[in-house]
């Protein structure tokens, strides 16, 4: 009875380890048989919040606040189905096209491809690993900003260290930018993937919209186990890395190395007959991946493919989920004209090691002008160190939410005496560090401590700069919070180049002081000014500015005083739309194209958006006709 | 011989105890809030706890049981300022950061200064003041942490006595400590207090203890020994039951305040200071009556 009951046992096993459908029916047949109740696995959908934020990219919000900032983007939705400006939602730092196109935005970097629309990003972990099946994202304010979804492989809340992490598209799309800037749930279809993730990543572009997005929940559905096999699409191997071709490249490599003197027949047809520069003409249009995927055609393509003058620029930011160390070791040897070199991103959670980016830039940062390690949490004191020393040159560092770096580490970028360009958005950045920077990089022209919440006097380091970098041009002081007037007006007679100057949510500024109009007379070529929330900016801060500015372009005074918005509102306000009543205080923010200024007021109890028709705030060149605009009316 | 012993046991007995008395189990509040605007004003219900321009909430959170007042100046309506909406904004930022865990339980301090700093980080000039008084019940450690600013307050009542009040914190007569928020210019001339000003208070807490958290409204107008009574009446520790007794204080408390001939505590005090008047004082009653009970889920 034993063995019979064994030799049922033994077949069911095999047959049950052949297919994986049927052993649901063996297994229940054969619990019926031992007597046991077996449960079914049954595909139950799990649907959860988002449980922490791990990352993101940058925020409007202040550090330690809970308004406006990313965090929160986790637990259960605060604001929807409500729509319009609130504090308990996600924010991110900028909206629209002036962040591209004001004088201290980086250029933009060669070869980017066309898919990747990406300037922001956030990611969410969430309780339990699932198989996705719908991703929600619930956009209370203008929403349209989301531009691809990714899944990861690896869970963020285990205790082991990160191994073989692969990050998966679940959806990718288009900036959009929906008719009216009213809350909605985004829910696009995204792709089955065949490992279980409770790492989402969004990737936002809000370029194209009128405001800020604002997000306020992501819900993550999926199915704990994937019962039947057969209805899921199984992907076919990814597109081929960038490590993938670059390692058939190195095994390629192998048959190139012919011996010296032996003339190599060249069979390329018309290929030869067209000049050397014409083909690395052609070539530099490819993106990365298909130009390494071209150097593995024939031996002649090669050549162009790793003419090291293919690559002064190389923006590796948009394959950030597929770089490792062994890519970097494939790009080193084709690097050594390189200019500039977008690492934004990169690097992540183990992806380099300490050795692997050393020797990377150890092998091509000496004629390196511009570096982009924007979010690159890999880096720390001993990488920035190899790069003050491996970069003499350096112009432009960008290392804006490294926010993970130990404040000892910027000591080393006062090395760099070249530098012009400057941005340390949201580090911890200490006072001597950035005061020992300002006094050996007198050459910046370019300077953003915006959310530097570990400077202690900003008033010092603005007199630093007033004294050492005089060819400033741009200086974002984004949140500082103890910078007064003193500092302010050392500042604005010292670096009389200044074209954009942002001191928003710097609440220790009083206009009453003056500061803001001696800050108009003293910057000629201002073309943005961000007095965001400052509420004692007032008339006549405007009428100077507007007066000493001619070619100021933005301009910023959101929260301003009610007097100012008051006038404003009546004067302004195209009759068609629907009005607020005056006695409100409203918001501002204003744009000032050419002759013509926008005003966009936010009404605080309904959030409706007014917009003001043309408005002449005077031509650029005669100041005369200001008061026109501003005020009410009366000359000067 | 018999004194080595006698004192053995005496210590034995003292260990013993003091070892007993680490009681695992976790204390929790059962609150209920009652209250009355002034004038009655309905149709601004603003999202519940909110009576006239006080504004309450009670929170919890994994270690802690949270319960706030705040009372709003009503002096700013004459500048065109509704002040209902600073103590209700208030409030709902500080059950905001209790709610996700941002706070020490036993500081309740920082929940204030905390509130205050979100309260300027709206981009809407938000313009008012108010008064606070934070209670928190530390789940754990069995202690209640307190702090009060201005002339809110809460009283604990232990077997029919008062065993803890708040003091009152005032500038002058009818003004309080205030957090306030003033338009620009005007710093010099409108009373703004910090939160550090607050009084910070913290003690240990018994089952069965009640604690009692209201608005000026409720301890102008109800002398203690007739609060007692009415708390006299509080015999089980279920939610109806503290809700039907925080009903009648706020309604007796009510019905007080239009008397012009009952010699409130408020016309008691202002008789003090040389002002001759009688009857209660018409103000919004906020009342979060809370009993101290074990944890349950």
């Amino acid at each position: 009875m034993l063995t019979l009951l064994s030799m049922f046992y033994y077949i069911c096993l095999r047959r049950r380890s052949r297919s994986g459908t049927r052993g649901e029916a063996l297994n229940s047949r054969r619990a019926v048989e031992s007597g046991q109740r077996a449960v079914l696995p049954v595909s139950v959908e799990v649907e959860q919040y988002a449980k922490e934020v791990l990352d993101f990219s940058s925020h409007y919000g202040s550090e330690n606040s809970m308004s406006y900032t990313m965090w929160n983007l986790a637990g259960v939705p605060n604001v929807y189905p409500s729509s319009g400006d609130f504090t308990q939602t996600a924010v991110f730092r900028t909206y629209g096209k002036w962040w591209e196109q004001c004088a201290s935005a980086p250029l933009p970097f060669r070869r980017t491809p066309e898919g990747f629309y990406s300037q922001d990003y956030i990611e969410l972990g969430f309780e339990e690993p699932v198989y996705p099946t719908a991703v929600e994202v619930f956009e209370t304010y203008y929403p349209g900003a989301i531009v691809q979804i990714l899944a990861c492989s690896h869970n963020p809340f285990s205790q082991n260290p990160a191994t073989d992490v692969r990050w998966e598209v679940l959806w990718s799309g288009e900036p959009t930018k929906v008719l009216t800037p009213h809350a909605r749930q985004f829910s696009p279809k995204i792709k089955h993937i065949n490992f279980p993730t409770n790492l989402l990543r969004l990737e936002v572009n809000s370029s194209l919209l009128d405001y800020y997005t604002e997000l306020d929940a992501v819900i993550l559905r999926g199915v704990k186990e994937r019962t039947m096999l057969a209805l899921y699409k199984i992907p076919h191997i990814d597109i081929s890395d960038l490590s993938d071709s670059e390692e058939e490249l190195g095994d390629a490599g192998g048959p190139f190395m012919q011996g010296d003197g032996k003339p190599q027949r060249t069979g390329n047809g018309y290929f030869d007959k067209l000049p050397y520069e014409l083909i690395q003409l052609i070539l530099s249009h490819l993106t990365l991946p298909d130009l390494c995927r071209l150097a593995q055609t024939c031996k002649l393509l090669h050549q162009h493919c790793c003419d090291p003058l293919q690559y002064t620029q190389l923006s590796l930011q948009p394959y950030w989920s597929r770089l490792n160390d062994a890519s970097l070791g494939h790009l080193q040897s084709r690097c050594a004209l390189l200019q500039r070199l977008n690492m934004s991103w990169t690097g992540n959670r183990g992806a380099f090691t300490l050795t692997g980016f050393s020797s990377f830039l150890k092998a091509c940062g000496q004629s390196l002008v511009c570096l982009e390690l924007s979010c690159c949490h890999f880096l720390n004191e001993a990488r920035l160190e190899v790069i003050s020393q491996a970069c003499p040159d350096l112009q432009e560092l960008n290392l804006s939410s490294c926010d993970r770096l130990h404040p000892q580490a910027f000591t080393h970028i006062s090395k760099l005496t070249h530098l012009r360009r400057l941005v340390l958005y949201r580090t911890k950045i200490e006072q001597t560090a950035i005061l020992s920077i300002l006094t050996f990089c007198v050459e910046l022209r370019h300077l953003n401590l915006g959310s530097c919440v570990r400077i202690d006097d900003y008033d010092v380091v603005a007199s630093m700069l007033a004294t050492r970098c005089r060819s400033l041009r741009s200086v974002d002081l984004w949140r500082c919070r103890n910078l007064t007037d003193r500092g302010l007006n050392e500042l604005v007679s010292g670096c009389r180049m200044l074209e954009e100057l942002d001191l928003g949510w710097c609440p220790t500024l009083q206009s009453s002081t003056g500061c803001f109009q001696q800050l108009a007379r003293s910057l000629p070529r201002l073309r943005k000014l961000f007095l965001t929330a400052n509420r004692t900016v007032c008339d006549s801060d405007i009428e100077e500015l507007t007066a000493w500015c001619p070619s100021l372009q933005h301009l910023d005074i959101l929260g301003g005083s009610q007097a100012l918005c008051q006038v404003d509102a009546e004067a302004h306000l195209d009759p068609s739309s629907p009005l607020a009543p005056i006695g409100s205080p409203m918001l501002m923010d204003v744009v000032v194209k050419g002759n013509a200024v926008e005003i966009g007021c936010t009404q605080t109890s309904t959030y409706t958006t007014l917009y003001a028709r043309e408005v002449r705030v005077g031509a650029p060149v005669e100041a005369d006709n200001r008061s026109e605009a501003w005020g009410d009316g009366a000359p000067g | 011989m018999l004194s080595v012993l006698s004192y053995g046991r005496l210590v034995a007995r003292a260990v013993l105890g003091g070892l007993s008395q680490t009681d695992g189990r976790d204390y929790s509040l059962i609150t209920a809030s009652y209250g009355f605007g002034k004038d009655f004003r309905k149709g601004i219900l603003k999202k519940g706890m909110c009576y006239g321009d006080d504004a309450c909430f009670i929170a919890r959170h994994r270690t802690a049981d949270v319960l706030g007042v705040a009372d709003g100046v009503g002096g700013w309506r004459d500048y065109g300022v509704d002040p209902s909406q600073f103590s209700a904004t208030l409030m709902r930022t500080c059950e905001r950061l209790v709610k996700e865990g941002r706070f020490t339980p036993s500081h309740p301090v920082g929940i204030l200064t905390s509130g205050y700093y979100e309260l300027l980080q709206n981009k809407v000039p938000l313009l008012g003041s108010s008064t606070a008084c934070i209670v928190v019940l530390d789940r754990r450690s069995h202690r209640l942490h307190t702090c009060n600013l201005g002339d809110s307050g809460f009283l604990v009542v232990r077997g029919g006595e008062v065993v803890h009040r708040s003091d009152e914190q005032q500038h002058y007569f009818n003004t309080p400590f205030q957090l306030s928020i003033a338009p620009p210019g005007t710093e010099g001339v409108v009373l703004s207090d910090s939160p550090e000003a607050a009084d910070n208070s913290s003690f240990d807490v018994q089952l069965g203890d009640i604690i009692l958290t209201a608005t000026d409204g409720l301890f102008d107008n109800m002398p203690d020994y007739m609060i007692l009574q009415e708390l006299k009446k509080l015999k089980t520790s279920n939610y109806d039951s503290v809700l039907q007794t925080a009903q009648s204080i706020a309604k007796q408390a009510h019905d007080l305040a239009y008397d012009p001939n009952y010699m409130s505590p408020f016309a008691q005090f202002a008789c003090d200071n040389g002002l001759n008047v009688r009857g209660g004082k018409p103000d919004d009653i906020t009342v979060l009556l809370s009993i101290v009970a074990e944890y349950t889920d």
